[in-house]
């Protein structure tokens, strides 16, 4: 058997639970097979095999969970940013990437839950270490969460018989997505420090 | 090209990773294309029969009517859980996945034939 196929079997074998412990683990960088379990689950919903509440609340909420998981292992690393900072050059670059998340908290949360999902853990870890506020953190957790369970449930009962074609093109839309959203901010970065460089006589 | 070359030199973890993430997009792109080619063939899309599928997605991906399913894998309904995979019905009758799955492809062939 697969590796695909014992991830699509999991999915009717163990039902919600198996959604639960997935979306967990997921949220935490680990490399699990969250979006094809999810279109799966979607699938049997369909098919009536699963209850669509049931689905979507464990999806949901191993989602959660694993964000403010994520978050907590952030906040316990914080310490090391603090020791790292001690240097005064890298303290004014932490100062500016933390000034830079804290401005946009919400909006990079919300939106790395689902269209830029593959950052998702990352920003958990990094949102944590940064200290930013939890209540804020959670409420854009669980919105950002609540779109990518519908949409992945929703498509997974709507091209049941289609999984493997969704999941292939899902997977590469997802990726373009990021590796897009990376080109743009890299390039406007370096594009701002050229001109900037244009303005200093070169160095001998 | 010189800005170009000192911008490398005073940034280069910058400059990679716009380097890395513009090959990234190359590559998805091309997935993409590749996938949706692939997918656009109508004798692509037909899903082969495996274990982890139950009846009720059997009978809605090919179109049968769940009682008619019921009949051609001869299942009784006796209240008791209500999700089996092929995998779990052919070890139950121990015989190997494969013999379960030919016998089920060639019973909705006659199913169909017979409509």
């Amino acid at each position: 058997m697969t590796l695909t196929e014992t991830a699509l079997s999991l999915v009717p074998v163990y039902g919600p639970v198996a959604l639960l412990t997935v979306t967990f683990l997921s949220c935490l960088a680990l490399p699990v097979p969250s979006s094809l379990m999810m279109l799966t689950g979607g699938a049997f919903v369909a098919s009536g095999d699963l209850e669509a509440l049931s689905v979507v609340a464990a999806a949901l909420g191993g989602s959660v969970l694993g964000d403010q998981a994520g978050f907590a292992i952030g906040r316990r690393g914080s310490g090391l940013l603090a020791r790292l900072g001690r240097d005064p050059k890298r303290a004014k670059m932490l100062d500016r990437a933390r000034s830079r998340l804290h401005a946009r908290a919400a909006t990079t949360v919300f939106l790395t839950r689902w269209l830029f999902s593959p950052l998702g853990p990352y920003v958990n870890f990094a949102g944590g270490a940064a200290g930013l506020g939890w209540a804020r953190f959670s409420l854009a957790s669980v919105l950002g969460e609540s779109v990518w369970v519908t949409l992945y449930i929703g498509l997974g009962a709507a091209f049941a018989s289609q999984l493997e074609a969704l999941s292939d093109m899902l997977g590469a839309v997802s990726g373009l997505l990021v590796a897009l959203l990376l080109t743009v901010l890299s390039g406007r970065a370096l594009l701002h420090r050229l001109k900037a460089q244009g303005a200093t006589p070169p160095r001998p | 090209m010189r800005a170009v070359l000192t911008l490398w030199r005073r940034h280069p973890l910058l400059t990679s990773a716009f380097v890395l993430s513009s090959a990234a997009v190359l590559f998805f792109a091309v997935r993409l294309v590749v996938f949706t080619v692939y997918w656009a063939n109508p004798a692509h899309r037909d899903q082969a029969l495996a274990g982890w599928m139950t009846p009720r997605y059997v009978a809605q991906s090919w179109h049968i009517a769940p009682q008619d399913m019921a009949e051609i894998l001869q299942l009784s309904r006796d209240g008791q859980g209500r999700r089996i995979t092929l995998a779990q019905i052919a070890e139950a009758r121990g015989m190997p996945l494969p013999v379960l799955l030919d016998e089920l492809d060639a019973a909705i062939a006659a199913h169909r034939a017979a409509q």
